[in-house]
């Protein structure tokens, strides 16, 4: 036992003589939390627009003013070409461009269906669809004003012709707010960057070194060397840990519904897999560098799967098969659920399994190399 | 500087020097080359971001058949699938938290009666999971007229005269994914992987004290920085040739515009990023606290800031300034637009010029940076 506190002592005196490295654990990675946090919205606002209007009549000058009056949409200009139009795409001064027929008004003022043509630039597939669609939502507005200002002047009252009233509440996120999903996701994969990569960076500093062969020839045993490296990087991972999560409360005001001892569970759970990770990565690497690409490599994989920005349901069925194997899929989980829906170790109980799981598979893996190496 | 103070000689000599080292230290070449692609791969097939099949539960009290025709309507929109009829859902939370539903759409037990009888609209309340903004959205926006549409149909009336909307989606007409992810990972690989080679080799000789020896020995510091630069232009060309590569044949990613222009820009941008790597190695003293550099400003706020995934113009004000400084910002604007657009210098020449000022900028910095060394 003694030994491994000296262990923990001389990795502990490793990073204060580093105060850099110390700046650079809390730093940047806080920076990130703050600047991500805002930058990561996947709402899209602002789509700007230009618009040609053959029609030029009062009801199609009507319909610009909507959307000029519209949040969503940052109204660039009126032009009498369609040609401006394209030019102005290509060029990526707009993304959508309105074409209004001239037959707009006349048929519209007449009570018939009439078409309006839409120019999308294409290379940002996800929000063009999402502009398509607020620029459906915003000219049926458009019409239903229209069709109930006509039966009001004929004294019927639209409400009547209508037969279902559809109200949506939005639960566990009222105001649809995507730091309130991304921050704790962020949490997440932060604290598996930092574990992994200082555990790893450690132990194979000291191969670099030489030191590494130095301490095994010592009457410690591998496994007090293990734990001796690690405990300090829990000790950082549970102060990271506890920190984002004050910024992500205080700050992002985002709320904590759930249960805080599930949560501190569930992250040692974690933590052992990203640790083993780490392990692992310097029993495999001979450099520093070699340690930061590995891990850089393995952590794409696990962000890009972990449903972060891509929803696992919408993945191919192989793809949802191999996320299974990925802890961070797992906590992300679990800390969203916690923090938003005020879910309970009754309702986790499964993920929280899944991810023990790994985690003893990964540190188990991890150990057992080490001791080959040791021996 | 004086012309005749470079000598080619030299250059040759540390460019050797330099080539000896990336090949001894081949698992890291390795990573280099295949990375890029495997990030290909993974991309290629994770990455679709249109919702499709959204669990959804349907709460009928009363069992009646116009909710079922309704029900019928909701399960054969793309966006829903509907998991089941539930006779009452008290705990709304708690069927959110077992069921994993998106959204409970509830009807009252005398729906039928309203819906037949006129005067007062029946209400259908939609409880939607609002964690994911994306997805809530999306509900929210689709629920309403969806089922406006299902209750018109099932009593037969007719909708009021209204505007088509005729989309045209151009560049990438059939909204391939693919058209989307290769400019975007080019972006990211592209900066990433010459600012962390230049960094590492350069931190990599302080904290073995040769680059003292160098800086000792007749090299000057812009000998130094073209001698190790080139090594790294050649491995970062290799990297990006063997995506469009990958992105052409695999994924039929084809260039709309002139290669030569396309070639260009890259160049430019690689210059930019190995110009950053040279900074970051004249401020950091270990590889570790180079990487700690490296990882934040390249990759992630490319990531992040070029507007790749998460569109610029919804950020806050402050984000879009910090975007607008971001080299992959323009660099973006040019990929795309010569790839997808097929647009050539007279629409992209701005966000060449910014792009090629940075490189400059970064460049008459290091030098300044290194010379201070001596």
């Amino acid at each position: 036992m003694r030994s491994i506190f000296t262990l923990i002592w001389k990795e502990f005196a490793h990073i204060k003589a580093d105060p850099l490295m110390v700046r650079l654990i809390f730093f940047p990675v806080l920076v990130q939390l703050f600047v991500i946090g805002y930058a990561i919205t996947t709402d899209v606002k602002n789509t700007p627009i230009a618009v040609v209007d053959y029609s030029n009549t009062p009801v199609s000058r009507d319909l610009i003013t909507h959307l000029k009056y519209n949040e969503l949409f940052r109204f660039v200009g009126l032009t009498t070409d369609e040609r401006h139009i394209t030019t102005m795409l290509d060029k990526g001064e707009i993304r959508v461009g309105l074409v209004i027929p001239p037959d707009f008004g006349l048929k519209i003022s007449n009570n018939k269906s009439s078409s309006v043509y839409l120019r999308i630039d294409g290379e940002d597939a996800n929000s063009s669809q999402v502009a398509v669609g607020y620029m459906n939502s915003v000219l049926s507005r458009f019409s239903l004003d229209r069709v109930a200002l006509i039966l009001k002047s004929q004294g019927m009252n639209i409400e009547s012709q209508i037969p279902i009233k559809v109200s949506p509440v939005v639960m566990f996120n009222p105001r649809l707010d995507s730091t309130w999903y991304m921050i704790p996701a962020l949490v997440v994969i932060l604290v598996a960057l930092i574990t992994g990569l200082l555990t790893g960076l450690s132990i194979v500093k000291e191969k670099e070194k030489g030191t590494f062969e130095q301490l095994l020839v010592t009457p410690i045993t591998p496994i007090q060397l293990v734990v001796g490296k690690i405990i300090p990087f829990v000790i950082i991972g549970v102060i990271e840990i506890v920190a984002f999560f004050a910024v992500s409360l205080l700050w992002f005001r985002i709320p904590f519904k759930g249960d805080p001892v599930a949560l501190f569970v569930f992250a040692i759970f974690y933590m052992m897999s990203s640790l083993g990770i780490g392990i692992l990565a310097s029993m495999i690497a001979r450099t520093s560098q070699q340690v930061l690409f590995l891990l850089w490599f393995i952590l794409i994989f696990f962000i890009m799967l972990s449903g972060f920005f891509i929803p696992i349901e919408n993945m191919p069925g192989w793809v949802q098969i191999v996320t299974a194997a990925n802890p961070v899929r797992f906590f992300m989980f679990i800390v969203r659920s916690i923090l938003l829906k005020g879910a309970t170790f009754v309702d986790l109980w499964r993920e929280g399994l899944a991810m023990l799981f790994i985690g003893i598979a990964v540190f188990w893996i991890a150990l057992s190399s080490f001791q080959r190496r040791a021996s | 500087m004086n012309s005749h103070s470079i000598s080619p000689l030299r250059i040759r000599a540390l460019v050797i020097k330099e080539t000896w080292h990336i090949m001894r230290d081949w698992q890291t070449l390795i990573i280099i080359i295949a990375l890029p692609v495997l990030m290909m791969f993974l991309y290629g097939y994770a990455l679709t971001l249109d919702i499709s099949d959204l669990p959804v539960l349907i709460e009928d009290p009363s069992g009646s058949s116009v909710v079922r025709d309704i029900g019928r309507n909701i399960d054969a929109s793309q966006t829903f699938k509907v998991l089941g009829y539930v006779y009452s859902a008290n705990n709304v939370e708690e069927v959110f938290k077992t069921w994993h539903v998106k959204a409970i759409f509830r009807f009252a037990p005398d729906f039928d009666k309203d819906v037949r009888n006129g005067g007062t609209p029946a209400p259908i309340q939609v409880l939607i999971d609002g964690t994911d903004p994306n997805q809530g959205t999306l509900i929210r926006n689709l629920a309403e007229p969806l089922m406006q549409k299902a209750a018109f149909g099932i009593l037969g009336i007719k909708p009021q005269a209204s505007i088509n909307v005729v989309p045209d989606v151009l560049y990438n007409p059939e909204q391939k994914s693919s058209l989307f992810f290769v400019p975007g990972l080019m972006a990211i690989i592209l900066i990433m992987i010459p600012a962390m080679l230049t960094s590492l080799t350069l931190t990599r000789e302080k904290e073995l004290g040769t680059l003292e020896q160098l800086l000792i020995s007749p090299l000057k510091p812009i000998e130094i920085i073209i001698g190790k630069i080139l090594a790294y232009v050649a491995i970062a060309a290799i990297d990006g040739g063997l995506m469009l590569f990958v992105g052409q044949v695999w994924f039929g990613v084809s260039c709309a515009g002139n290669y030569a222009f396309l070639i260009l820009s890259c160049l430019v941008y690689i210059l930019v990023s190995l110009a950053l790597g040279l900074i970051f190695s004249t401020v950091a003293k270990t590889q570790q606290q180079a990487m700690l550099l490296v990882i934040p400003i390249t990759m992630l706020s490319t990531i992040m800031l070029s507007g790749f995934i998460f569109p610029i113009a919804s950020m806050p004000q402050a984000l879009q300034w910090l975007a607008n400084i971001m080299p992959a910002t323009y660099f973006l604007l040019l990929i795309r637009g010569i790839m997808l657009k097929g647009v050539g210098i007279v629409e992209l020449w701005q966000p060449l010029c910014i792009l090629s000022g940075m490189g400059f900028l970064f460049l008459i910095l290091s030098i300044r940076n290194l010379k201070a060394k001596l």
